[in-house]
């Protein structure tokens, strides 16, 4: 009987205590964006889209599996807690404000975050930054930078991605083909 | 032979007296069919009914009026999601051009290396 209480009083308080202090302990990957005030008023289109869990597991639900790049969405989005873009388009060259960059870049310090490409192109005048939150040996978070002359785009993505699921989206609901090397 | 007719007829249709106990037959039997009790619900429970068929009404519109809005906030979070999708394999894309670029910037400028 009081092994049977022991057993009880262990469910019953310490996994709860267990499982919030292993949430608390999770790193939170979703970076804190600018406002962008200047950008949006001077974009001649602006993407601003914010997908927490709750929305993500709506539009999940709005997925037909039937369809196959529906299929492959909701599959992408499965491991997912988030998803946060803002993007801008511009009619003429427009230089984009460092410092609301610089303050972005500084929260995608190590050893959560690892940059793993980060690249300046002279031929597109582009560069693009991309940052993963590598937690435990798995990744938890992805954040692209990526500013060309008339775009400037930030995302970030919380939650397991999976680089090789995205790849198979390519083509589908315009997303462009990725040229990326499948894994053998 | 027609006037035998006529006088039977004149006969039947000739006008009679209904008399006083008539009139009192009559009047008797309203008087009786305004005391019988209605056989019609109670003011209360018609009341009750109205209500409750509003109360119904009222909520199947609540309940179509949710779920229109579900399914719009619905479509608009897949038509978001797929949004996102998009920018990000575009940027992924972007990222891949431009070191792969570079990268054969960088054969031409050093063949040998």
């Amino acid at each position: 009987m009081r092994a049977f209480v022991r057993r009880l009083t262990f469910a019953c308080i310490l996994l709860p205590a267990m499982l919030a202090a292993a949430l608390a302990a999770a790193p939170d990957v979703r970076v804190k964006m600018p406002n962008f005030g200047s950008l949006a008023e001077k974009a001649s289109d602006s993407v601003n889209i914010t997908l927490d869990s709750a929305l993500l597991s709506i539009a999940a639900g709005f997925l037909d599996s039937s369809k196959p790049e529906d299929a492959a969405a909701k599959e992408l989005i499965a491991g997912l807690k988030g998803i946060y873009v803002k993007s801008y388009t511009f009619d003429k060259d427009y230089a984009y404000p460092s410092a609301d960059v610089d303050m972005l870049k500084k929260q995608l310090s190590a050893p959560l975050w690892q940059r793993l490409v980060g690249v300046r192109s002279r031929k597109e005048q582009a560069n693009v930054d991309i940052y993963m939150a590598i937690d435990q040996g798995s990744a938890n978070g992805l954040v692209i930078i990526a500013s060309e002359p008339r775009q400037f785009t930030i995302v970030n993505i919380v939650g397991s991605i999976d680089l090789q699921k995205l790849h198979r989206l390519e083509g589908k609901f315009g997303i462009p083909r990725l040229q990326l090397e499948e894994k053998k | 032979m027609s006037n035998n007719l006529d006088d039977q007829l004149r006969s039947a249709l000739r006008a009679v007296d209904p008399g006083d106990e008539f009139a009192a037959r009559v009047m008797a039997r309203i008087a009786n069919e305004s005391m019988r009790p209605r056989r019609s619900m109670p003011a209360g429970y018609q009341w009750l009914s109205a209500a409750l068929v509003a109360a119904v009404v009222f909520g199947a519109l609540i309940a179509h009026d949710r779920q229109v809005r579900r399914e719009q906030q619905g479509l608009e979070a897949r038509r978001q999601l797929i949004e996102a999708l998009r920018v990000t394999g575009e940027k992924l894309d972007l990222a891949y051009r431009v070191v792969n670029d570079e990268a054969h910037a960088a054969t031409r400028e050093n063949p040998g290396a």
